[in-house]
């Protein structure tokens, strides 16, 4: 096989990522983030290695301590899992220890809920679903993960799931933004249908779409569509959402970017 | 009758080269794949709303296969590959496949009749085994799914395909968490024993229908990892792990072809370069003429042995320069032209060589996918080539090594994230049983319990 010399690389590709790569390490990142309070450290530690029972094990000593199991959402579980959104945001960690991260803060609420009869309060409600005749489920379990690690409830209604469906579930839910994934173009024509059928029912609220072959030309044709072109894009949409309403205009400024 | 691959078809990496395959396939009107030349195959979806009833998706394919048909002989091209990827209703109602079949190759005959070109039509069967919340790998939709390739053969597809999905529901949960265990098991062996059901049974309908039971592809899953893992600054996952789950899919692919499938390939299989090195059979490749469906790092790379140059997928509608599908179908023809030129000069090798070196050394998937690195997985393959758990832990661990030779080389450079990655994934590769019961019954316990969608009885088990 013919070779390229080590020196002539240069000229026809650029690794950007690794010229760029920061110097510190994610563990070093990290550590600068965490929270000093000593009951508390241990806990968003272990949160941002994915230990599950070693989240256990803080939660239990804290609350031996003297912390309110609720507080503890907000106060640890949250701020650990704050500490690994950040730092996925900051390009420093990957997707798997997000994921990882998620699965140990979601048990630390499920403990520090039996510890109690408390109810925590949610950032709000989001309905998760995959297109009518899509069982391509990878992106929006993704959603539904990174949702619920940000302090959303979510519904997650599943995948190959009838339009009729998705609307009966607003309706009950009342939920503050509805998300639908596609991977194949006949597919997401469910979605013109969703959003026609909640009109139809006076229910004017965002629809975030997204996955494989949608695209925010195909999202733009129905009212209620924003797109999100990235799986973390639905946390951005339901924080802001938070902040600034549910004025679709105002999302698609923010979210369209094409 | 399942025959494992033990051996290497070709005796050195040198002698595999785009348009020659060692097993040629004639398929068709007039084709043979792998034959001396390379011949563009056009990859189409339907508009959103053409999949709304019957009369309008076969009124939808007709305009897309006239429409690239007609392309071809403008710009006189010689031969000519159609894909249809069936979308859900085609293969959920066997009729829906068989109408379009019968009307795509009612419109190729007529062009092959006047004008002489050689075309054939691949369709790709949708694997429909699921309901909503499980894989249903042999319950009650296999027979309507078997149904939907015996009657597309029956009404025109003169090669039969399928991107199967055994092994998903555990893989899907094991690359979200960096679980090399579960990728090997998801894909080396859950996925392997589900292709040797599935292509059994297809391969004998084929048979029973004088087509061609073409190939599959592990879209399902390394092309999840690809995807997902994304550009070179995208941080969802590490490349060093996609193309260790890209390596094991080629002993999981290679499966179609030791239960009675001959080739070609399907495209967006990018493990067929070393599933060629191992069965010699043709193969489809998409690259730089698939950016129209997705971004990957190898553009020019994957034409360096394929037999089929493909676009991947793109949906039907209008450009400046005609249809989608002709716009496509014409870029395709033209990098086929080259290949083709080259095979006449005698300079196919170099060319072979200029398109591997383009993208070599960019990222770690394009290194380990290159022929020569891609030989050396097929052989690790081979070695144990009779056990599926076996020969896909020794082309992860082979991949490994591969890479981390680039990475000493100083020409394959990395990001400390991926160099850790790797050698995360090495570690818990060498950490593995060699005794393939044990690692069977070892996940079987632990995925059991982790994945809540895993059905063991879906695989027999």
């Amino acid at each position: 096989m013919l070779d390229l010399k080590l020196e002539d690389i240069d000229g026809i590709l650029v690794r950007y990522n690794v010229a760029l790569e920061k110097e510190m390490t994610p563990d070093e990142a990290a550590e600068e983030l965490y929270p000093k309070d000593e009951l508390i450290y241990p806990i968003a530690k272990s949160i941002y290695e994915g230990e599950e029972d070693d989240v256990v094990d803080g939660l239990k000593a804290a609350i031996a301590a003297g912390k309110n199991p609720i507080d503890l959402i907000n106060d640890a579980l949250m701020v650990g899992m704050g500490v690994v959104s950040q730092l996925y945001d900051d390009g420093i960690i990957f997707l798997p220890n997000v994921m990882m991260s998620a699965d140990a803060m979601l048990n630390g609420i499920e403990f520090c809920k039996t510890q109690t009869t408390e109810v925590p309060e949610p950032k709000g409600k989001v309905v998760c679903h995959v297109a009518e005749g899509d069982v391509h489920d990878i992106g929006k379990n993704i959603v539904a993960a990174l949702l619920r690690a940000a302090g959303y409830d979510v519904v997650d209604l599943g995948r190959d799931v009838p339009v009729d469906e998705v609307i009966e579930t607003v309706v009950k839910e009342k939920p503050m933004l509805l998300t639908g994934t596609a991977l194949m173009t006949t597919t997401m024509y469910a979605f013109k249908e969703i959003n026609d059928k909640l009109l139809e029912k006076g229910i004017k609220m965002p629809f975030a779409c997204g996955g494989g072959a949608v695209n925010q030309d195909f999202v733009s044709q129905y009212d209620l569509g924003v797109y999100g072109e990235e799986a973390s894009d639905a946390v951005k949409i339901a924080d802001f959402i938070n902040a600034n309403g549910t004025e679709i205009e105002k999302l698609r400024e923010e979210f369209h970017k094409h | 009758m399942v025959q494992k691959y033990t051996s290497m078809a070709y005796a050195k990496a040198d002698d595999m080269l785009f348009g020659n395959a060692k097993f040629p396939v004639k398929a068709g009107l007039g084709l043979e794949i792998g034959a001396g030349y390379a011949t563009p195959e056009l990859n189409y979806a339907p508009r959103p709303q053409a999949g709304k009833s019957k009369d309008k998706l076969v009124k939808e394919y007709e305009r897309i296969t006239t429409d690239a048909m007609a392309r071809m002989v403008q710009i006189g091209a010689p031969s000519v590959v159609l894909e249809t990827e069936h979308v859900e209703q085609m293969s959920n109602n066997p009729d829906w496949g068989a109408a379009v079949a019968h009307a795509q190759k009612t419109i190729m005959e007529e062009y092959h009749d006047e004008y002489g070109i050689k075309c054939a039509l691949r369709h790709t069967i949708g694997d429909i085994r699921e309901d909503r919340d499980y894989l249903q790998l042999r319950g009650d939709k296999y027979n309507t799914f078997m149904e939907a390739f015996e009657q597309c053969a029956q009404n025109g597809a003169d090669l039969l395909s399928v991107e199967s999905m055994g092994g998903k529901e555990v893989f899907d949960y094991s690359i979200l968490r960096n679980d090399t265990a579960g990728i090997l098991f998801g894909i080396g062996v859950l996925g392997s024993m589900d292709m040797e059901m599935v292509w059994s049974d297809i391969a004998a309908i084929a048979k029973k229908n004088g087509v061609v039971a073409a190939g599959d592809t592990d879209c399902a899953q390394a092309n999840t990892a690809m995807f997902i893992a994304g550009g070179l600054l995208d941080k969802n996952l590490a490349h060093t792990i996609a193309i260790v789950a890209r390596a094991i899919s080629a002993a999981r692919s290679l499966c179609a072809y030791e239960a009675g499938a001959t080739g070609p390939g399907k495209d967006c299989g990018y493990e067929n370069t070393i599933i060629k090195s191992i069965s010699g059979v043709p193969i489809a490749q998409e690259g730089k003429t698939s950016t129209c469906a997705h971004s990957d790092l190898m553009g020019n790379l994957t034409m360096q042995c394929c037999d089929l140059w493909s676009n991947e997928s793109v949906e039907y509608h209008g450009e400046f320069g005609g249809t989608t599908v002709q716009c496509w179908v014409e870029s395709l023809a033209y990098d086929c032209s080259m290949m083709n030129t080259s095979l006449k000069l005698g300079k196919a090798k170099d060319l072979r060589d200029i398109l591997a070196l383009s993208d070599k050394y960019r990222d770690p998937q394009g290194y380990v996918l290159a022929y020569d690195n891609a030989y050396r997985v097929g052989e690790a393959i081979a070695k144990d080539g009779s056990d599926n758990y076996l020969r896909a832990k020794n082309a992860a661990v082979e991949c490994c090594n591969i890479v981390e030779e680039g990475i000493a080389s100083g020409k394959l450079r990395l990001t400390r994230f991926e160099t850790n990655a790797l050698a995360k994934v090495k570690a818990d590769l060498e950490a593995l049983t060699d005794d393939s019961n044990k690692f069977m019954s070892d996940c079987l316990t632990r995925f059991k319990e982790e994945v809540a969608v895993f059905r063991p009885e879906n695989y027999g088990l």
